[in-house]
C-alpha cells in the first residue's frame, strides 16, 4: 500500500501577496489560511500506515487460518483513490480568467496610449509666455470664447467670469 | 512707438515681405503671406530704449556713423533754434501750459511708473502661473496614471498563481482523504485481530478462575468436623506454649 507521489507545485506566497491589489487582500488572506490549514492537516497524517505485525498475531490467535486469511485479504485489498472532480472546473476558470485578463490588458494599453498622446501634447506645447490667444484656443479648446452665442464682451455669462 | 518699429523692421523686412514696411501696423502680423508658418518670436521684455525719456535711441545710432556722439544734440538744438527764430513755432501762453503739464507728467511717470508696471506684470504673471500649474498637475497626473496602468498589468500577470494554489489545495485534499482511508482500513483490521486475541485471553482467564474457585470449594468442603476439632485443639496448645514463652520473656 505505497503512498502516491504528490505533485504539488511550490507556491511563492510572498510574490503572490505582492501582486494582490489592496481591495482583494481579504480574499487572499482567506485563501492563504485555508491552504495553510489543508497543508497542516496533510502533514499531520503519516504517509504510509502503521504496519501490522502478522507473526505476532499468527502466534497469538488460536483459531487456525484466521490470521492467514486476514493477511491474504489485507494484502490483496486496493483502496480506491478519491475521484478528482474540481481540477477541470479550475482549469475552466483559469481559461476564462485568461480571456478576461487579455481583454483587461488590451483596454489598459488603449488607456495608456491615450494618456501618452495627452502627455505628448503637454510636452510639445509652446510655453505660455510665447502663446497668443489663438494658440491658447488651439491647445485648450475649452478656452475659446463663443462669439456667436455671446456676441458682446466678455463673450461668456457673467457667472463664469 | 510705431515709427520706431518701422525703423527696426525696415532692415528686417527688406525684400522679405511683398507689401513693404509702411503697412506694418501690429507686431504680430509680420507674416502676412500664408506660406510662412514658423512660430512668432516672443514679445520683447522691455520697451524700446529711449534717451531723455522721449527720443528713441535708434536716432542716435542712426546718426552716430556720420556725426558722432554730439550729432543728434546738435541737430536737435539747431532745429529748435530754427523754429523759434523763424517763428515757425510761436511762443505763447500754451507753451507755458505745455511745459508745466509736461513736467508734471514726467514727474508722475518717473515716480510711479515702475510700481504700476510691476503691478501689471504681476497680473500677467498670475495668469501664466495658474496656467502653468494646470499644465504641471495635468502632466504629473498623466504620468502617475500611466504608472498605475503598468502596475495593474503587472498584477494581472500573476493570475496563474491563484489557480496553482487552488489546484494544490485540491490535490492536498485528495491525498489527505486517501491517507485517511488507508489508515482507517489498517486500524479496523488491527482492531479485529486484537479483539480475537483479547477474546482468547478472556476465555483462558475465566477458565483459570473457575478452576481455582472449584478447587478451593472442594478443599473447604472436604474438611470434616473431626479434622476441624483436631486442628482447633492443636492451635490452642500451640497458642498456650507461645503464651508461656512470651510471659517468660516479659518476666525476665
Amino acid at each position: 500500500m505505497a503512498g502516491r507521489r504528490l505533485a504539488l507545485k511550490a507556491i511563492d506566497w510572498v510574490a503572490f501577496a505582492e501582486r494582490v491589489p489592496p481591495n482583494q487582500k481579504g480574499m487572499f488572506n482567506a485563501l492563504k489560511t485555508r491552504s495553510d490549514a489543508i497543508s497542516a492537516k496533510l502533514a499531520s497524517l503519516p504517509e504510509s500506515p502503521v504496519a501490522i505485525d502478522w507473526s505476532y498475531y499468527k502466534s497469538a490467535v488460536a483459531k487456525a487460518g484466521m490470521v492467514d486469511e486476514f493477511e491474504k485479504k489485507f494484502k490483496a485489498l486496493k483502496i480506491p483513490e478519491p475521484a478528482d472532480m474540481q481540477t477541470s472546473a479550475i482549469n475552466a476558470q483559469e481559461a476564462e480568467a485568461e480571456k478576461d485578463a487579455q481583454a483587461y490588458v488590451e483596454a489598459s494599453k488603449a488607456r495608456i496610449a491615450q494618456y501618452e498622446t495627452e502627455l505628448d501634447k503637454f510636452k510639445n506645447m509652446i510655453p505660455f509666455d510665447q502663446m497668443t490667444i489663438e494658440d491658447l484656443n488651439n491647445t485648450f479648446p475649452e478656452t475659446k470664447l463663443d462669439t456667436v452665442k455671446y456676441p458682446y464682451w466678455p463673450h461668456k455669462p457673467i457667472s463664469e467670469l | 512707438m510705431l515709427s520706431r518699429l518701422v525703423i527696426v523692421s525696415a532692415n528686417a523686412l527688406k525684400g522679405s515681405s511683398p507689401l513693404g514696411a509702411g503697412l506694418v501696423q501690429v507686431s504680430r502680423c509680420l507674416h502676412a503671406s500664408p506660406q510662412s508658418l514658423s512660430p512668432v518670436a516672443p514679445l520683447p521684455e522691455k520697451g524700446g530704449k529711449v534717451r531723455h525719456g522721449i527720443i528713441p535711441e535708434e536716432l542716435f545710432q542712426l546718426l552716430y556713423p556720420k556725426t558722432g556722439v554730439t550729432g543728434p544734440y546738435m541737430l536737435g538744438t539747431g532745429l529748435i533754434l530754427y523754429m523759434l527764430s523763424k517763428e515757425i513755432y510761436v511762443i505763447n501762453h500754451e507753451t507755458f501750459a505745455a511745459a508745466s503739464i509736461g513736467a508734471v507728467i514726467i514727474y508722475g511717470i518717473k515716480k510711479f511708473g515702475p510700481s504700476v508696471a510691476a503691478f501689471a506684470d504681476k497680473l500677467n504673471e498670475d495668469k501664466v502661473a495658474k496656467a502653468q500649474e494646470v499644465k504641471d498637475s495635468a502632466m504629473t497626473s498623466l504620468t502617475q496614471a500611466i504608472e498605475d496602468e503598468k502596475k495593474e498589468q503587472w498584477r494581472v500577470e500573476g493570475r496563474s498563481m491563484l489557480f496553482d494554489a487552488k489546484r494544490n489545495n485540491v490535490a492536498m485534499l485528495l491525498e489527505t482523504n486517501y491517507r485517511e482511508r488507508i489508515h482507517m482500513v489498517t486500524n479496523e483490521v488491527k482492531k479485529r485481530l486484537d479483539y480475537q486475541v483479547a477474546l482468547q485471553d478472556l476465555q483462558r482467564r475465566m477458565a483459570q478462575e473457575h478452576m481455582v474457585n472449584w478447587v478451593e470449594k472442594n478443599v473447604v468442603s472436604s474438611i470434616t468436623p473431626q479434622q476441624e476439632k483436631e486442628s482447633i485443639a492443636k492451635c490452642i496448645t500451640d497458642l498456650k506454649a507461645l503464651a508461656k514463652t512470651t510471659q517468660a520473656k516479659v518476666a525476665v
